[in-house]
């Protein structure tokens, strides 16, 4: 009977593997934005200076964005998965702190405005430009947390465990708010 | 009426047949609060209770599917488990008044117990390969997926709940209908194991008992099963 459960999840595993046919993104950050200063103890600079223009290809530009934001998520599951081992791979780790430190910086850059809902197919919801003082204090949170995340996983195991759950609250405390909870990708 | 035989079983020294054993009936009731634990844990975000709750259903789904092999009879595949054609003659058979609840499952309650364990068999399978998007909460075998997969896991997760919410209403829906249309009540035998012996299907003395063994085999199996979903990924 264990057999037929691990059979059970394997085909369940492979018709997923079956249907998740989107290939990874290419590595195209969108515009350039000042990345955050990697073990700065100082709150990260925070992008609201420039909110940015209208990109002339808001489809194409909302495209790199979900992409971006895929690597970010892949970079962050390899720490989630290293956080469950008791000896984490702390090289791996360090290089997806690195990386997510360098997206945190330039997500600020990522929502021009007319790259909302109205403009095409995005999770992220209209208030990111209605309530943009409180979406660039969530961002810097997050760029915060970042900065430290970084120090930490060149620091021990058990440093990268702590900062590591602090950092994934700041994703979740934006998502909150700001991302759609529906499953229309 | 002519029914000599239903008057005589009735004044027979047992009166009550058992239809259900214990584990049986555990698992059974066991099921019913930890779903609605499961989900209600998903809905609050409380996910740590979410996992462990989860993960009892696992083994709980471990120990059924294995019962259904080693149990006694009421609690066998191979004995409830039936073809179209007696599913169809069943059917015939419910619509007439002096129809007879079965001994177990009746040949279509059967198909409704197994979507229903498929569904939930699904369900966790899925959950276990889960994570989120904010990348805090995932299944002890996310790791061994990439990120593509465990986000799709998560989407299935999701929505193999709505089957199973399907499934489960009517589940409780026949359940009513033999209550109030055929005035026959199931519920009270999958609580007490028994019901009334009378003018009954199947042996009057009802299931067979099942070495004490088998049922702490079966334990075993369920327990290691989970010990190892959870162990076997921090060793990678
Ligand atoms: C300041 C707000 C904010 C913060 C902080 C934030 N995100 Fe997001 N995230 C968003 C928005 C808005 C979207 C939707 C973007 C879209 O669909 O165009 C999103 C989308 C995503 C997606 C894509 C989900 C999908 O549709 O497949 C991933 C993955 C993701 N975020 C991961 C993270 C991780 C990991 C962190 C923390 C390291 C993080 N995010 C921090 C706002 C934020
Ligand atoms: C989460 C909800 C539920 C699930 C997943 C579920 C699942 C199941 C399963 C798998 C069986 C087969 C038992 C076995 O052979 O091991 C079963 C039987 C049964 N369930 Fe449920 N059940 C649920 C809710 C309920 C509720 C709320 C009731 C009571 C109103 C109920 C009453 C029964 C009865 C009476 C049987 C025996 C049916 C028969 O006589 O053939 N169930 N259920
Ligand atoms: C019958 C058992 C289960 C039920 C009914 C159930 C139900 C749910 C529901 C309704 C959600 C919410 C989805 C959402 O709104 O995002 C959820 C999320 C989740 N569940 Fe379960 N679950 C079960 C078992 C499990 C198991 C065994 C695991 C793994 C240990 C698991 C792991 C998860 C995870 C990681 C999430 C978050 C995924 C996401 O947000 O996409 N679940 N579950």
């Amino acid at each position: 009977m264990k057999m037929k459960l691990f059979a059970a999840t394997a085909v369940l595993a492979l018709g997923l593997a079956a249907c998740g046919g989107e290939t990874p993104a290419p590595e195209t950050p969108a515009p350039e934005a000042p990345v955050a200063e990697a073990p700065a103890p100082e709150p990260a600079p925070v992008a609201t200076a420039s909110i940015g223009e209208t990109p002339a290809d808001p489809v194409a530009f909302m495209k790199t964005r979900h992409d971006n934001y895929e690597d970010l998520g892949k970079n962050f599951k390899v720490m989630l998965d290293n956080s469950k081992l008791g000896t984490p791979d702390m090289a791996a780790v360090s290089a997806a702190a690195v990386k997510v430190n360098e997206y945190a910086g330039q997500m600020g850059t990522w929502f021009p405005p007319g790259t909302g809902p109205e403009a095409g197919k995005t999770k992220a919801k209209a208030n990111v430009w209605t309530e943009r003082a409180d979406f660039d204090a969530k961002l810097a949170d997050l760029q915060t947390e970042a900065a430290k995340l970084v120090t930490a996983t060149s620091t021990d195991a058990a440093a990268f465990k702590a900062q590591f759950g602090a950092t994934g609250g700041k994703c979740k405390a934006c998502h909150d708010v700001y991302r759609e909870e529906d499953k229309d990708k | 009426m002519t029914d000599d035989t239903v008057a005589s079983t009735s004044r027979a020294p047992t009166p009550k047949q058992k239809v259900w054993d214990a584990p049986v009936r555990l698992v059974h009731w066991m099921l019913v609060f930890l779903v609605a634990f499961s989900w209600w844990t998903a809905e609050e975000g409380e996910m740590q209770w979410h996992y462990w709750s989860g993960l009892t259903i696992v083994g709980l789904l471990v120990f059924r599917v294995y019962w259904g092999f080693a149990g006694p009879e009421t609690a066998r595949f191979s004995r409830f488990v039936k073809g179209p054609g007696a599913i169809l003659s069943y059917t015939a058979k419910l619509l007439k008044p002096d129809y007879r609840a079965t001994f177990g499952h009746n040949p279509l309650g059967a198909l409704s117990v197994i979507a229903i364990l498929l569904a939930l068999i699904a369900q966790v399978g899925f959950g276990l390969f889960a994570s989120d998007t904010d990348g805090l909460e995932s299944g002890p075998l996310s790791p061994y997926v990439s990120y593509e997969v465990s986000q799709d896991a998560g989407d299935l997760h999701e929505e193999a709940f709505n089957i199973l919410l399907i499934l489960i209403g009517l589940h409780i829906a026949a359940i009513v209908f033999y209550l109030v249309a055929k005035r026959i009540n199931l519920i009270g035998p999958m609580i007490t194991g028994s019901r009334k012996a009378e003018g009954l299907d199947g042996p009057r003395s009802g299931i067979a008992p099942v070495p004490a063994w088998r049922f702490l085999l079966g334990v075993a199996i369920a327990v290691a099963t989970v010990f190892l979903i959870v162990w076997l990924p921090t060793t990678r």
